[in-house]
């Protein structure tokens, strides 16, 4: 009985699927006859053949009429429902590019020529399948990183998480202008996301399995000590392969540097061979634009019972400057349910940036807006995030449900909403804007939560990055009474006292900085570094030398030694240094300037002029390169060249003596007796108490025939230094005269 | 539709009968005349699509409960119903996927028919009863799929397994907790 009973309720669902009968019911009730070629390929062909082409992402073609029949009763179904095309964000909530959601006429019309029976219409009317190249879609790259082992995605099981470190092996910086990132398998593959590594942490965190990828659905990375925010979304979905950054706003890589792909893969019933390959396009100029990420969260609050269907979390923060929106990726785990984000203007005006009706972690995005949003000084902008973690949502993966906290594992949760912000209307001398954003950004995570050490660092390293030194030493302070043995913390208050003029007390953070963490390099240098300052050359060389045992390969360390054994006196061991400096980093401003100072002095023009030209390619503002750059040129009889790189020096050091000092006597050289006296007087005007000043400007103005007025030069500089020979000797000769 | 339920019943009840010379073919192209001995305690028919993903996500899931029962005397039949499934992809697909059990191609949807089964994936048990078949479920394999679009982490309900550990137990067997979910067979030109 049992069994009848059971069968009749299967034949029941048997005979409610779309029959012969009930098709030719429909087709009767259209208006009008409903043809693929002339209604449903155009939007098929738009909607779904990015994805839905042979090689794409999605799991079967779409590229004909034979290919629509097949699939025509899915087609209607997840039209229907909108899990196709994937755009989860409800309309009227942010105008995002690339939006993917069909009009409902569009999935109406689906249904009508689906329910009128699938005609194919006339074929004149055919339009033309969309073409999709199996190669690179933005022609060949420039650099392809290929996934160091390929990786096994077994048959079945849940879904995984994984990241795979790809190494930027180059020698120099690249701007990047674009990436493509190939699956090998796209159809395995939900999404994909590039993390710049600037530090090469998960490689280090994981030393000896690196190479298979490291589990997780989430990792941090370890930006080191600069402020060095990444900046851009670096998004693969299946629809865009390739990405493109607005002109002026490319992304930075340096040699060391790692890209970790974050990748999402679902089992496909076999297992998949993933030998994921990124091509990158390089800009030829470096970024003018720099863009920032932040980060809205509320992780701390997820704690979230077992049953609750309503959990809320929220997040807020106000602007310190304006800002330009360029997209938002809105994230968290299988149980979020509803995402919204929004901000409130200075005027109470309140604007949506996005509205997630019912999140699905499979289809996640990053959202750019069509144009981007500008938001004035004093914007809130808020996130608020609604959790299911009843049995009945069923993307649950607690079976019974469990409590829920944040994690980086899928069964945990998170709550982060992400947006890419470009600072506007910002004065051009000031500080980088960013680091406003990050001080609000870090302070206000501060005050939710006093014991985020990393708020805290990242807070202190943005006042540091401000100038504010003596508040950025007293955040590091709060955090090392946290954390009391933080080697990073303690080097970075060290740098910090260092710059505020303690240089007793940095050097005590140094100190202890080296106690705790005696295998880490740069708190030592950083002694090193300071001991240099204090012409401590012996201390310094004791220390760097120390250092190099550990880090061997370090450039910067090695031109620092050059420079102490120089100070010592020692200038062939110093040579040496320096050439090691160069040899493992060809762009080392101190090796490149110093070598070029001893060039000159062993009256190699040519090479030091060379070696001057590297350093001023570097730091292109240094004065003092400049000035020996144009003393090179000077000496090698290119007086022109030499006046072009004093005369650059004095736009940026107007008020340097000395500047205006050579200037005078390359003038006078080169026969411009006016504009030399011109020049001396200025430095004397900065430098008023420069015997030797007055002496050359008595010079000068002799040879032009100005007798009284040399007689009174050589006089003040007798005034200011009685012993001065040349200006008694000049004052003599003039007197006879 | 109480009087249309009922007809289907009794059809299903008599075709195995009907059918008894002609499952589809092997992978030969010969007949296949008879789905498991005589001493079998059920036949478990996968519907599969080499096309259709999630059919395609089934496989190492029907595999582990062809091992598993297997040995307790339940034969299981991979059945490609789709008029595309030719021999040919079929041979090709269980190479790709390792698919080691025996498989069906319905050239002429008779094994769908005696099913009712309408989706790919979805899954038949027959007991053999004197000289028949009884089918005793249809449905789905688990509880992973809630529809096209809404997919749990994991299964938390094995409808199948369960069906077939109740054969296998004489006790009664439940009907799936849900529709299945994949993609349609597709119907013979004609039908």
């Amino acid at each position: 009985m049992r069994f009848l009973k059971h069968i009749l309720v299967v034949a029941a669902c048997a005979v409610a699927i779309p029959s012969t009968s009930l098709t030719q019911h429909s087709a009767s009730a259209a208006s009008s006859p409903v043809t693929w070629n002339h209604d449903i390929a155009p939007i098929i062909y738009h909607n779904c053949a990015v994805c839905h082409h042979p090689g794409g992402g999605g799991p079967f073609s779409l590229l004909s009429f034979r290919d629509a029949l097949r699939w025509s009763r899915q087609i209607v179904t997840v039209t229907g429902s909108r899990y196709m095309p994937p755009w989860l964000p409800a309309p009227g909530y942010g105008d995002f590019a690339g939006a993917r959601r069909m009009s409902d006429d569009q999935i109406a019309l689906i249904r009508r020529w689906v329910d009128s029976g699938m005609k194919e219409g006339d074929a004149a009317e055919a339009p033309t399948p969309p073409h999709f190249d199996t190669d690179w879609q933005l022609g060949k790259p420039d650099l392809v990183l290929t996934i160091e082992r390929p990786f096994t995605l077994p048959d079945a099981g849940t879904d995984v998480f994984r990241n795979f470190v790809f190494r930027y092996t180059l020698g120099e910086t690249h701007f990047i202008r674009a990436v493509e990132i190939r699956p090998s398998v796209p159809a395995v593959v939900h999404h994909a996301n590039i993390l710049i590594d600037r530090t090469a942490s998960l490689r280090r965190l994981h030393p000896n399995d690196w190479q298979d990828g490291v589990a997780g659905m989430e990792i941090q990375l370890d930006a080191g000590n600069t402020f060095d925010p990444d900046s851009h979304f670096l998004f693969w979905k299946p629809d865009t392969p390739a990405l493109e950054e607005p002109a002026g706003m490319t992304w930075r890589l340096d040699p060391g540097n790692d890209l970790v792909l974050n990748m999402h893969l679902k089992p496909s019933g076999k297992p998949e061979t993933v030998s994921a390959q990124i091509g990158l396009y390089f800009a030829a100029e470096p970024a003018v634009e720099h863009p920032m990420l932040l980060q809205l969260e509320d992780d701390r609050d997820l704690d979230i019972p077992p049953g609750a269907r309503d959990f809320v979390v929220e997040d807020e923060l106000t602007l310190p400057i304006d800002v330009k929106v360029f997209g938002v990726y809105p994230h968290a785990h299988y149980i979020g349910r509803e995402l919204a984000g929004w901000a409130i203007l200075p005027n109470q005006q309140k604007k949506w940036l996005i509205r997630i009706p019912s999140w699905d972690i499979d289809r996640q995005s990053v959202y750019h807006y069509r144009e981007p949003i500008v938001l004035p000084r004093g914007t809130v902008l808020h996130m608020r995030y609604v959790y299911d973690n009843s049995a009945d949502n069923i993307h649950n993966p607690n079976s019974p449900p469990v409590r829920v906290r944040a994690g980086n594992r899928s069964v945990d949760e998170m709550a982060h909403f992400w947006l890419q912000v470009l600072p506007v209307n910002t004065p051009k001398d000031g500080p980088d804007p960013r680091l406003l954003l990050e001080k609000a950004w870090m302070k206000h995570r501060v005050k939710r939560g006093p014991e985020d050490t990393i708020a805290r660092y990242n807070l202190a390293a943005a006042e540091a990055g401000l100038g504010q030194y003596a508040a950025a030493a007293a955040e590091y302070r709060r955090l090392l009474a946290i954390h009391p043995n933080d080697a990073r913390a303690l080097n970075s208050l060290g740098a910090a006292l260092e710059s505020a003029g303690d240089l007793e007390r940095a050097q005590a953070a140094f100190r202890q900085a080296i106690d705790h963490a005696p295998d880490n390099c740069d708190a030592e240098f950083n002694l090193a570094g300071l001991e240099l300052r204090l012409s401590q050359f012996d201390k310094a060389e004791a220390h760097l030398q120390a250092m190099l045992q550990r880090c061997p390969k370090d450039a910067t360390a090695h031109s620092a030694l050059g420079v102490a054994l120089t100070g010592r006196g020692d200038r062939s061991a110093a040579q040496i240094e320096f050439d090691r400096a160069l040899s493992l980093d060809a762009s080392d401003f101190t090796a490149l300037y110093h070598l070029g100072e001893s060039a000159i002095e062993a009256g190699g023009f040519d090479r030091a002029i060379d070696l001057l030209e590297k350093a001023k390619a570097q730091r292109p503002e240094d004065v003092d390169t400049l000035e020996h750059l144009a003393m090179a040129f000077a000496q090698s009889g290119r007086t022109g060249e030499a006046l072009n790189e004093l005369h650059a020096a004095a736009k940026i050091a107007p008020g340097d003596a000395v500047v205006h000092s050579l200037l005078s006597q390359l003038l006078a050289a080169a026969g411009s007796l006016a504009e030399a006296i011109d020049e001396q007087k200025q430095a004397l005007h900065i430098e008023p108490r420069e015997a030797n000043g007055w002496n050359n400007l008595g010079v000068l103005e002799a040879r032009a025939g100005k007798t009284a007025a040399a007689r009174a030069d050589f006089q003040h500089a007798l005034e200011l230094a009685p012993d001065h020979a040349e200006a008694r000797a000049n004052l003599a000769r003039i007197n006879r005269d | 539709m109480a009087f249309r339920a009922a007809l289907l019943v009794f059809a299903t009840l008599l075709l195995p009968q009907q059918a008894a010379q002609k499952f589809g073919v092997d992978l030969s192209g010969r007949p296949i005349v008879q789905l498991a001995p005589g001493n079998a305690k059920a036949i478990v028919l996968f519907f599969a699509a080499t096309d259709c993903p999630i059919s395609n996500r089934y496989i190492p899931e029907i595999e582990l409960l062809n091992r598993e029962f297997a040995p307790q005397g339940v034969a299981f039949w991979w059945v490609y119903p789709n008029p595309t499934d030719t021999a040919d992809i079929v041979r090709q697909h269980r190479q790709q996927f390792n698919i080691q059990g025996q498989t069906a191609v319905d050239t002429d949807q008779r094994i769908t028919q005696m099913a009712h089964a309408t989706m790919t994936p979805e899954v038949a048990v027959f007991v053999p009863a004197s000289s028949e078949l009884r089918e005793v479920y249809l449905g789905r394999v688990d509880d992973r799929y809630i529809a096209l679009g809404q997919e749990r982490a994991a299964a938390t309900k094995h409808d199948l397994a369960d069906a077939i550990r109740a054969v296998l137990n004489h006790q009664p067997i439940l009907k799936p907790g849900g529709p299945p979910v994949g993609c349609a067979i597709v119907p013979l030109k004609g039908q």
